[in-house]
């Protein structure tokens, strides 16, 4: 019976080897692994314990020195004030033993001077000579006479008490209290400004104490650091102070985005330490505005451009973009960053065709500021505004940015005020096209009794002269004459000769880089109206002008048709 | 119908080849040029139909335009017939390089002696088109046509005359309005006889005042010191007149220097197949 119920065990335990082995090892492993970190943390544990060891004995012997040099002060102190007390005491006693001596002698002088007296007197008494008697009587009576008229001062020529004056301990009194008493604390040490470590309105600001010195509290004072302010201190800003036990502070209702100027004093029952370092600390910035009407997009790219919204300059911007996914836009992709942004502008790669939420942070020691305002961009065509600053005077934009008028009014020579920037003969404006050397596609909208010139320029086309008339910008130029519509493809005033059948109305523009061509099209016809071929060294921009009174309209952010690039497939 | 390989030689990574046939419309051998591009070994490709000038045979295009690569790069056949039928033995057929042999001029003759054989409108029209189909891998649905100075007029017509069948059409140095010009007066006059309501059937300026059909994108390039362009023999002003009137749409390239020859299409081959292209691979 006891067989089959060994052999079950048996089996189990070779099914355990077989398969458990491997298991057996880990745990082995995982335990040695275990006792090995707690082997490490005992020994570093018992560094920590010899450390605070030695630093106890340490503590103590110089406590123990510390005691010892006061007892010693103490007691010399004493008796040096005994040996003081004592020299005086002995001075005193023999000022009234001399006296006392002198009494005792005059006493002496007096005695005698009685006694010889009182011998006369029985000479004179026992005298047999009645003669004599009477001869002598009379003096040696006046004698006595004068002699008792002679008062004898017999009080005590000195006082018999000592004086003792009251001796002034007060200094062996400190003394011996400064046994018990600490010492003022020396000044904090503020610490420079942790990363990460402020919000909008608030920073949290750490110091440390020498390690003898016993504080009861602190006292963190505060004060905003104007740039660019005048050195007048009566406008200077307002200090302001916190009262902490603790070697941290986390100060309150601060300005965004500022700088602020703190130090510490530490306090105790004997007194104050010197205020520590100033120290500079930043608040976390305001959140960066983006510039909408100066954003610019492609299927590839875009370039964002935001203001700081700050009126201190902060460290690097982080881009955000998220993906905006599924039919309706509503799914939000992953959110990826570009980080260290310098300055206020950012390009960034997209993938085309898709639509992106982007948001800028300002960033400063003092941590990340909050999401800007998003702005959408979308990939699927080219897009920008147009760059108001080169219009020509006489040229108004419509407020969605996309028309520009040419009015017949004769304007005034005062709103004649020409920036360099400004078109001074041509009535034209140049677009804001992102620079990325790909393919751009745009239309532009016009009426057939418009006489317009629509192409791409360099960024710093003369402005006096007419775009066409230039090597630095290529056009298509629309001229109505009496009898015909004629179109000009111009480049440093040259164009082919050329005649088109049917007016376009809506003219397609396709920049290619790469190939270095600029093609246009009639949108309506799908028709390919005319190609300029050229290597653009530079980033052209798109310009648009009108030569006679009438409006233009730009489309954008609109998918190339496939027409627009086929000449290179 | 038997098709006979002329020749055949390896050209922009395809093959050019010429192949000869009986023609049915023409009643003689016709020999015809095809370029079949390196696509069309896996794919079926959209064909154009290149339509020579007077005195032209199929090796002219196919020698002297340079076609070929630009051909291959957008995977383009594209075939050359001969300009007339040949060998015919037709009264008066070789008296003269400006009718008969090598002017066939594109029209369906009505008149004797030409009208048995003189078929080359037929001919481009349906005859070659169905045997290039039969025989080829090519995509009958799209098909375009081009064409110089007579073949230019022979690509208008064939386009304007048939809305739709061709997806684009181009020309260099077409003859435009032949009912105006002394060739196709005096072609129409031998093909067409004295009535000139006849001729207008085959002239580009008359059947575009008549276009009804779908959109036709209109590329033509022309020399400006053509010899023919002075003589009045082309007469583009007259089209794009109409055209404008019409609301057809025409690119017209006056190209400054350029003469009649192959050099000028040379010169421009490649924005015709481009824009062929753009309509056959769309």
């Amino acid at each position: 019976m006891a067989s089959p119920l060994k052999k079950s065990p048996g089996v189990k335990d070779r099914h355990d080897d077989m398969f458990g082995n491997g298991r057996i090892e880990s745990d082995i492993n995982s335990s040695r692994n275990q006792l090995q970190e707690k082997v490490a943390e005992m020994e570093n544990f018992a560094g920590h314990l010899e450390e605070i060891f030695l630093t106890v004995e340490e503590n103590f012997g110089r406590r123990e020195q510390h005691l010892e040099h006061h007892y010693t002060d103490v007691l010399q102190t004493i008796s040096q004030r005994y040996d003081e007390r004592a020299a005086r005491l002995e001075d005193e006693k023999k000022r009234k033993l001399e006296a006392l001596y002198t009494q005792l002698l005059a006493c002496g002088h007096a005695l005698d001077a009685s006694k010889e007296l009182i011998e006369e007197a029985k000479e004179v008494y026992r005298s047999q000579d009645k003669r004599v008697f009477l001869k002598t009587v009379v003096p040696t009576l006046k004698r006595i006479e004068e002699f008792a008229k002679e008062e004898m001062d017999l009080t005590l020529a000195t006082n018999l008490d000592f004086e003792t004056p009251l001796a002034d301990l007060s200094d062996v009194k400190s003394m011996m209290d400064s046994i018990n008493i600490v010492p003022a604390p020396s000044a904090p040490v503020i610490n420079p400004q942790m990363a990460n470590s402020a919000t909008q309105t608030s920073l949290r600001v750490c110091w440390s104490l020498f390690s003898d010195d016993t504080v009861e509290f602190y006292e963190l004072y505060y004060r905003l650091v104007l740039q660019n302010a005048p050195l007048d201190s009566t406008t200077a800003p307002q200090v302001r102070k916190a009262k902490v036990k603790e070697t941290h502070c986390t100060v309150k209702e601060l300005l965004p985005g500022a700088q602020y100027e703190l130090w510490v004093t530490a306090t105790n029952t004997t007194g104050i330490s010197p205020a520590s370092e100033k120290a500079l600390y930043m608040t976390v910035p305001s959140p960066p505005v983006i510039k909408q009407r100066q954003c610019c997009s492609c299927p590839e790219a875009a370039l964002i451009r935001w203001e700081s919204g700050n009126p201190d300059p902060v460290d690097s911007y982080t881009v955000e973009l998220t993906e905006l996914k599924g039919s309706d836009g509503n799914e939000k992709g992953v959110t990826e960053s570009v980080v260290a942004v310098p300055t206020c502008q950012c390009l960034i790669q997209l993938q085309a065709g898709h639509c992106y939420l982007i948001s800028v942070r300002a960033v400063n020691i003092g941590g990340p500021s909050d999401r800007s305002k998003e702005i959408c961009i979308s990939t699927s065509g080219t897009f920008f505004y147009l760059l108001e600053e080169t219009a020509h005077p006489c040229l108004s934009i419509s407020e969605d940015g996309f028309t520009i008028f040419y009015g017949d009014e004769e304007l005034p020579i005062s709103a004649m005020a020409l920036d360099d920037d400004n078109f001074t003969r041509c009535v034209a404006v140049l677009g804001d096209l992102i620079p990325v050397r790909a393919r751009h596609y745009w239309e532009v909208e016009v009426d057939d009794r418009t006489e317009f010139r629509i192409g791409v320029a360099y960024e710093d086309t003369e402005r006096n002269s007419y775009l066409g008339g230039n090597n630095t910008s290529w056009c298509m130029r629309h001229i109505l004459t009496t009898s015909r519509h004629k179109y000009e493809f111009l480049h440093s005033g040259q164009s082919p000769d050329l005649r088109i059948t049917v007016n376009p109305v809506r003219i397609g523009l396709a920049l290619d880089y790469d190939w270095g061509t600029l093609s246009f099209f009639n949108v309506d016809l799908e028709q390919h109206l005319h190609t300029f071929q050229c290597q653009f060294q530079r980033y052209v921009q798109p310009c648009f002008g009108l030569d006679s009174p009438g409006a233009l309209t730009i489309h954008n952010g609109i998918e190339a048709p496939k027409y627009a690039f086929i000449e290179h497939p | 119908m038997a098709l006979t390989q002329v020749s055949s030689n390896k050209c922009a990574g395809g093959f050019q080849k010429v192949f000869e046939h009986d023609s049915v419309e023409l009643k003689c051998k016709m020999k015809f040029a095809v370029f079949l591009p390196p696509k069309a070994e896996t794919h079926k490709c959209p064909v154009l139909y290149w339509i020579s000038g007077l005195t032209c045979t199929e090796q002219n295009f196919i020698t002297k335009a340079g076609s070929q690569l630009a051909a291959a790069d957008n995977g383009i056949m594209v075939v050359a017939p001969d300009t007339s039928p040949r060998g015919c033995g037709v009264e008066g057929e070789d008296d003269g390089w400006d009718l008969g042999t090598g002017a066939g001029f594109y029209v369906d003759a009505t008149q004797e002696p030409w009208k048995s054989n003189y078929r080359m409108y037929s001919y481009v029209t349906r005859e070659l088109p169905k045997l290039i189909n039969d025989n080829f891998p090519a995509d009958p649905e799209r098909m375009s046509i081009s064409g110089h100075s007579m073949g230019g007029h022979g690509a208008l017509i064939c386009a304007l005359k048939n809305p739709g069948k061709y997806k684009a059409v181009s020309a260099f140095a077409p003859i435009c309005n032949p009912v105006q010009c002394p060739w196709g007066q005096k072609a129409f006059a031998a093909y067409l006889g004295p009535d000139r309501a006849a001729w207008e059937a085959y002239d580009a300026t008359v059947l575009a005042s008549g276009y009804a059909g779908p959109p036709l994108d209109i590329l033509l390039d022309q020399g400006r010191d053509d010899q023919f362009l002075s003589a009045s023999q082309l007469l583009p002003d007259n089209l794009i007149a109409v055209c404008s009137e019409k609301k057809i749409p025409v690119v017209f390239r006056l190209q400054p220097g350029y003469d009649h020859s192959y050099f000028f299409i040379y010169s421009f081959i490649n924005d015709h197949i481009k824009h062929h292209a753009k309509y056959l691979n769309a």
